[in-house]
């Protein structure tokens, strides 16, 4: 098969019709773009869902007693050693923190309303919402801080501020109420006010004291990087023989799902494109085709073989659309980097706020996506491009050279 | 020169449906030509010269009979073995010159030896030299929409004979000519005869074309009427 020469013909094709090939070259650059684009913000929106839902006190894996998820009291609470570390590659571990997270009543001078009260040692909550929040006031500074932190939101619900006391009860490891006074040491502001009007934190050690119990009613533990699987877990179940180990799509089974239909998302959002725009690529092929029919004619005439020309369309098609792909790839990563920093949803903050996620959206281009949208690309072009040759090679040699 | 049969057909019929009335295009045509003729295929419109031809040349299936082609059988070949047997045997010289718009001159007369695989110095080296040879070597970068007709059909023809063919065969090849380009292209032909031995078969209506040729053969109704040879012109 003379190939060099087939590249060279379809080649010059690809020039003899300047208006319309640019055309069909501007749509599929259009498509590519949007598509690129459109999958960058859908896996933005993918990862800040997974990122909001491992940060929210969850962690990639979390081991808690049996049934704390469908009664979260101090009851489901257990001992964990004061030693204990978690026995995972350093390498594969962004880092750990024991909690207690009970249910609570808190009252200011004016409201009263339920939160979660969560004891918590501040220098490990790097891996939490809480490490990276923005605080008006001080921060909590060790496990045995007696004080307490709130959302700005529940201070603003609470008609509260920094340095004012509230109250909170709780029940005891006795199954007692206690009730206790804290100080505001400072309030901190999250992306969304879901959170804010839900936790209220202190330290560990203040909660245990307060309940009467060296107990935690959970162990968040975060991982480098997002993995989908987590082998921890069969060694954090060997360990923890008597507890339950989850893994965050298990804890947060809504963003799990949200997660796996954004995969699909970017799937379905590719084939819309691309199927509007195999009809437009099959239309200008099959064009091309019948402007030729002499041309191809006298090919075959003059004795190229059917599958020659065959592989002459498909060449054609081929090059426009790697061309196409190539420039579209290329744009769409042109955009991503000027919106990189984002799009502000802050608009939208409640629904934004209902899916879980930041109200600033940042688009995530993987590689995978680009190979994806590459590789699909030219193989719908191909079989686009089949009918269209399918119709070139039906032409008789003798009817064409009559026309 | 002559001895060797390059054509042979043998009670070829075929058969067209022209608006539902079937329109016999040949009727039992008996017919060879010798290594080193050069044949004209004359009559009026309709007699069968140009099916004659394009069954010859493998660009329309007899609906009976036997066409050989230098030793070669063509009714059961398929569309590929056809496309294969052109290539490497015949040469087509188009009324309209089927030149490839895309192609400059030099590349159009280089792409039946690249569809040969012949070597690209190679290549160059002969469809230069058959350029030059039908005097329009000059012209060699210019692309087919930026040649006169004249100089279209030489490149028709270098592109025909530069593969060195068996057969020649030429529908209607001063069609779009005038008598001057016209003379001077069957001269050209009937040096490519003398020369190097081409064996040329020509469907024409064209007297001047007909004079040129050795062997004139005319056609009516499907079937050879007469079948003479020509004085040679000088």
């Amino acid at each position: 098969m003379p190939l060099k020469l087939l590249l060279q013909l379809s080649h010059r094709n690809l020039f003899r019709h300047k208006r319309r090939n640019f055309m069909l070259l501007l749509a599929i650059v259009v498509a590519v773009s949007g598509v690129t684009v459109m999958n960058s913000l859908i896996r933005g929106f993918q990862y800040d869902m997974q990122d909001a839902a491992v940060s929210n006190l969850t962690g990639h894996v979390k081991i808690l007693a049996p049934g704390y998820l469908d009664d979260p009291s101090i009851e489901k609470s257990f001992r964990l050693a004061k030693d204990w570390q978690p026995d995972i590659d350093p390498k594969q571990l962004e880092g750990w923190a024991a909690r207690i997270r009970i249910p609570a009543v808190i009252m200011s001078e004016r409201e009263t309303r339920g939160v979660q009260f969560v004891g918590v040692d501040p220098t490990q909550e790097g891996i939490s919402f809480l490490g990276s929040a923005a605080y008006r006031g001080e921060r909590l500074q060790s496990a045995a801080d007696r004080r307490v932190v709130i959302g700005q939101a529940l201070a603003e619900q609470l008609n509260t501020d920094v340095g004012r006391r509230l109250v909170l009860i709780t029940q005891g490891a006795d199954g007692l109420n206690r009730e206790a006074g804290f100080r505001i040491a400072g309030t901190y502001d999250t992306d969304g006010n879901g959170l804010e009007k839900v936790f209220v934190f202190t330290g560990v050690e203040r909660l245990q004291s307060m309940v009467d119990a060296e107990v935690v009613t959970e162990v968040s533990i975060k991982l480098v990087g997002a993995p989908e699987e987590f082998s921890i877990k069969a060694s954090l179940s060997a360990f923890f023989t008597d507890l339950d180990v989850l893994d965050w799509q298990e804890l947060e089974p809504q963003a799990a799902a949200m997660f796996v239909f954004a995969d699909a998302a970017i799937f379905i959002w590719f084939l819309i494109m691309m199927g509007a725009l195999i009809f437009g690529l099959v239309n200008t092929l099959i064009t091309a085709v019948m402007e030729r029919v002499r041309e191809f004619g006298m090919l075959r005439a003059v004795g190229m073989r059917p599958s020659a020309v065959v592989l002459q369309v498909v060449l054609e098609s081929t090059l426009i659309m790697a061309v196409g792909v190539a420039l579209g790839l290329f744009g769409g990563w042109l955009f991503i980097l000027w919106i990189g920093e984002g799009i502000n949803l802050a608009r939208w903050a409640e629904g934004v706020d209902m899916f879980g996620m930041r109200s600033l959206l940042v688009p995530r281009l993987l590689i995978q996506d680009m190979l994806l949208v590459a590789g699909m690309s030219l193989f719908f072009g191909f079989f686009a491009s089949l009918y269209p040759a399918w119709r070139a090679v039906k032409i008789k040699p003798l009817e064409a050279l009559r026309r | 020169m002559s001895g060797a049969i390059v054509v042979r057909c043998r009670g070829v019929t075929r058969t067209y449906q022209d608006d539902a009335v079937p329109v016999r295009a040949l009727r039992g045509v008996d017919f060879t030509v010798d290594k080193g003729d050069f044949v004209s295929l004359a009559g009026p419109s309709g007699s069968g010269k140009s099916t004659l031809l394009n069954v010859i040349g493998g660009l329309d299936r007899p609906d009976s009979g036997e066409v050989e082609v230098d030793g070669v059988q063509l009714n059961d070949l398929s569309e590929s073995e056809l496309s294969d047997l052109r290539l490497s045997k015949m040469g087509f010289v188009f009324q309209a010159y089927n030149l490839i718009p895309v192609l400059s001159a030099l590349e159009n007369v280089e792409f039946i030896m690249q569809l040969q695989g012949v070597e690209a110095v190679e290549r160059t080296e002969r469809a230069r030299a058959a350029l030059s040879a039908l005097g329009i070597g000059e012209l060699e970068h210019r692309r087919p929409g930026e040649l006169s007709g004249g100089q279209q059909q030489r490149v028709a023809v270098a592109r025909a004979i530069v593969t060195e063919p068996v057969l020649l065969l030429a529908d209607e090849p001063s069609a779009n000519l005038d008598s001057t380009t016209t003379t001077e292209l069957l001269k050209l032909l009937r040096t490519l005869n003398e020369t190097r031995g081409v064996t040329i078969v020509a469907a024409t209506h064209d007297p001047l074309v007909m004079g040129f040729a050795k062997r004139q053969v005319n056609l009516h109704d499907g079937m050879i009427a007469e079948d003479s040879a020509n004085a040679v012109p000088d």
